[in-house]
């Protein structure tokens, strides 16, 4: 029987665990407060090393916290971060997304940086400032930087951050076997979709959607094995899948891929998803990186990058650009299909659109088809925010009916 | 080149863009060659590389074509615009550049939007029973494509 008003309104009949309110997805507040709360402390993943293959290389990121940065490879080979901003008039200091810059030189006004930092040039500097500004006082701001799991070149905003590593909290063992290798970026773009970060995230962190593919229920659902798979949580939100052995060659034009990946079982594919809202996903012959940068709590820009080894050949480099495309590329048959989804949900979540709740509440041993994924996601939101997610006002309408599973 | 010949040219470019647009895959395929090869490809200033985002021969396109019915795709109609600026004539073929413009019109209340732009560089055999594409790269200057799309421009 259809809901009453009333009865659409009611929290769900499960756990608090088990769901959270929609407007952890839509409300403006706690967007803002997310980007303080959650981002800025957040290690967050800026670029590759390999998009900086030369001394003086950069890149701009946007942090998802919100402020621009550039990450360049100093004289010294180390990778550094800074806020792409001046000190002087809060200028842009470099404009295109990558470059050799030995010099960061602000066109405003031609204040100029080096590599690490350091202003090395304030024009007429003396005649304006004489003696009560230097050059030594006009530094850019740094952030903390390091290269880490896989070459990925990972940024946090806060001074008094934890280590990378334990951010991780031993999240990526599971995937650091197979990235021994060095690998190289041969795929980036970008996706900007009217959907809150956190359902995009939320798709990387359950496969019950697999429903939506054609592609992954006809060469792994249909499969043994399927159902084995695992989630497994991990301090600090983050959660990995377990492997199985994809039949590539069920899908109609579609054969057992020729490229494997070093280490890596046949047809095998493990992700790892980190809060709060990146995702490594090693699928047989491709590893495939999401970053999620939102604009707003219902627009996210997310970041997609296709990784090869270094040592392929052109053939190898060529099998996984195909296995990449066939499912992953902008005309891919599942990222499509991903997208849509969530741009599905952003439509049915926005404001006034009087969407109460998301459930999250299968149990199924903690396999592919459990939502523990997501409830592991939400418990470390609920802590870093104060916040419960199935509440997050504390309006008291949501308790729990029975006691959490 | 012959004028007639030169008209042919631009009528094939254009009639592969009515046959996408109409989903009409068997009229798109009996434009093409046996030999035909469909690329899209663009240049990423990001990670300052060439990029492949698509590329198939005939038979993958066949394939592709008889796959994207199982698939859960976007039902917004995508409308090609070609402009034919050039027609090189080479050996019994010739090299084409067309300018591209792809619009999208949502189907709930028909807006539309630009949804990308970059040219058609095509290469035409001249068979016949007239000319068909032999080879067709797809070049992108957009790269942000929302939440994408199944069929090819």
């Amino acid at each position: 029987m259809a809901k009453t008003a009333a009865e659409w309104n009611a929290p769900p009949k499960f756990p608090a665990s088990h769901y959270v309110d929609s407007r952890v997805y839509t409300d403006n507040a706690l967007f803002e407060e997310e980007k303080e709360k959650i981002f800025r402390p957040s290690w967050i993943i800026a670029c590759h090393e390999s998009e900086l293959p030369a001394t003086y290389d950069y890149r701009l990121f946007t942090h998802p916290a919100g402020v621009p940065l550039i990450v360049i490879r100093g004289d010294d080979s180390k990778v550094r971060a800074f806020y792409n901003i001046c000190p002087h008039r809060g200028n842009t200091i470099l404009y295109d997304p990558s470059g050799n810059a030995k010099r960061m030189t602000c066109i405003f006004h031609q204040w100029s940086f080096d590599v690490r930092g350091n202003c090395v040039d304030i024009s007429r500097g003396e005649q304006g400032y004489q003696e009560r500004f230097r050059k030594e006082d006009a530094a850019l701001r740094e952030v903390k930087c390091e290269v880490a799991f896989g070459g990925f070149v990972w940024v946090n905003l806060t001074d008094d951050c934890v280590s990378l590593r334990d951010f991780m909290g031993g999240a990526m063992e599971i995937l650091e076997p197979y990235m021994v290798q060095p690998m190289e970026v041969f795929h980036y773009h970008k996706a900007r979709v009217r959907t809150n970060f956190k359902l995009w995230h939320d798709t990387n962190s359950e496969f019950y959607h697999d429903y939506l593919h054609y592609f992954n229920r006809i060469t792994g659902m249909m499969q043994p094995g399927y159902f084995d798979r695992k989630y497994t949580g991990f301090p600090n939100g983050h959660a990995t899948v377990g492997s199985m052995q994809i039949q590539y060659d069920k899908y109609e034009g579609s054969k057992e891929r020729a490229v494997g990946w070093p280490g890596l079982a046949r047809g095998g594919w493990y992700m790892v998803d980190l809060f709060p809202g990146m995702t490594y996903n090693l699928r047989t012959s491709v590893m495939r990186i999401d970053v999620s940068i939102p604009l707003g709590p219902n627009e996210v820009l997310i970041e997609f990058r296709g990784m090869g080894l270094k040592s392929d050949t052109a053939e190898e480099r060529r099998q996984r650009v195909f296995d990449h495309n066939m499912i992953w590329g902008p005309f891919g048959r599942n990222l499509h299909e991903d997208l849509l989804g969530v741009h599905g949900q952003g439509r049915a979540m926005r404001r006034g659109t009087d969407s109460r709740w998301v459930i999250q509440g299968r149990e199924e041993n903690n396999t592919i088809h459990d939502e523990v994924g997501m409830r592991h996601y939400y418990a470390e939101w609920s802590r870093r925010m104060g916040r419960p997610a199935y509440d997050p006002y504390r309006e008291g309408k949501a308790e729990p009916v029975r006691a959490a599973a | 080149m012959k004028t007639e010949q030169r008209q042919a040219v631009e009528e094939l470019v254009y009639r592969s863009c009515l046959a996408l647009d109409a989903k009409d895959y068997k009229a798109f395929l009996a434009l093409c060659d046996e030999d035909f090869r469909y690329t899209i490809s663009t240049y990423s200033p990001e990670i300052r590389k060439e990029m492949v985002w698509l590329d198939h021969d005939r038979k993958g396109m066949e394939t592709l074509f008889t796959n994207l019915p199982r698939h859960n795709s976007d039902h917004s109609p995508l409308t090609r615009h070609a402009t034919v600026y050039t027609v090189e004539e080479k050996g019994a073929g010739a090299e084409v550049v067309s300018a591209l413009q792809v619009f999208k019109t949502d189907l709930d209340g028909g807006a539309t939007e630009l949804f990308a732009v970059g040219r058609f560089y095509d290469t035409v055999k001249f068979n016949g029973a007239g000319p068909k594409l032999a080879r067709r790269v797809v070049r992108l200057d957009t790269r942000l494509l929302g939440y994408g799309y199944h069929i090819p421009f």
